[in-house]
């Protein structure tokens, strides 16, 4: 993986097959998630996704979930459609490929990098937020914590192209 | 800190005389610069306020990104959950 930077009006990055194909499985599984909504009401990732409206009214929070749930969830789904379309080459390359990204892609990107990494950190347990780098994670596994912060290495490269 | 928060809230639900605010909250998982960048795109604050607002999520858990109508709020906080925000709207000083 070589950083996103910007090119002209897109911005690239170049991806090994390996992480082109596991980036997209993300994207995909997590397309599954938000299709599966209504079975997925007590799920910590869903309520991360979904989070309540009102922190202390459970009644408007569902009346406000109930108006815009499937729309919210739809957007989330065709973002990461976009993610899985851009990488499609990439995954089935045989090589590192760059990936191209335009200024609009890239807004579909940052926004289902993020819904992704809210689902692996509520699968993770990761709740609390030390400041200082370190995680506090109730079921450790270093290999999804690794994804994790590769996720997040994806994410903030792009959003640095974005910025400028 | 929260002393300074609940007087800007009641500053500005006084001066704008409009009782509800959008709230972001602290999590985890989002990264700086792409909360400061959702600032920016979204609310159209400058750079300046948009790190500011930012910070005050990072350092106080909290902090108030728009006054207005429940409508409005609404709204805002839809748009923060698109861009994966956690963002809760309440009256103006609870």
């Amino acid at each position: 993986m070589k950083a996103f930077r910007r090119s002209r009006h897109q911005f690239v990055a170049v991806f090994n097959p390996d992480e082109a194909g596991t980036l997209s499985i993300l994207a995909s599984q997590l397309i599954a998630l938000l299709e599966d909504l209504g079975s997925r009401e007590a799920d910590p990732a869903m309520l991360r996704l979904l989070p309540d409206a009102y922190s202390d009214d459970a009644e408007a929070s569902a009346e406000f979930r109930r108006f815009t749930a499937d729309d919210l969830a739809s957007r989330k789904a065709t973002n990461a459609r976009r993610i899985v379309a851009d990488l499609a080459t990439a995954a089935a390359a045989t090589s590192a490929t760059a990936v191209k990204v335009n200024a609009q892609a890239a807004e579909a990107w940052v926004r289902s990098l993020t819904d992704i990494r809210l689902t692996i950190a509520a699968r993770l347990g990761i709740e609390t937020d030390s400041g200082d780098g370190s995680r506090d994670t109730q079921s450790p596994d270093p290999a999804l914590l690794d994804l994790y912060d590769w996720l997040g290495f994806v994410q903030g490269s792009l959003v640095d192209c974005m910025d400028r | 800190m929260s002393d300074v928060l609940e007087q800007t809230e009641r500053i500005e639900s006084t001066m704008l005389d409009s009782p509800w605010v959008t709230i972001v909250w602290n999590d985890p998982v989002n990264l700086m610069n792409y909360v400061s960048w959702v600032f920016r795109t979204y609310f159209g604050f400058s750079r300046a306020e948009a790190n500011v607002r930012m910070l005050q999520v990072h350092h106080d858990g909290r902090a108030v990104v728009a006054t207005g109508s429940r409508e409005e709020m609404e709204r805002h906080v839809e748009a923060m959950h698109d861009f994966g925000l956690w963002a809760t709207l309440a009256r103006a000083g609870e």
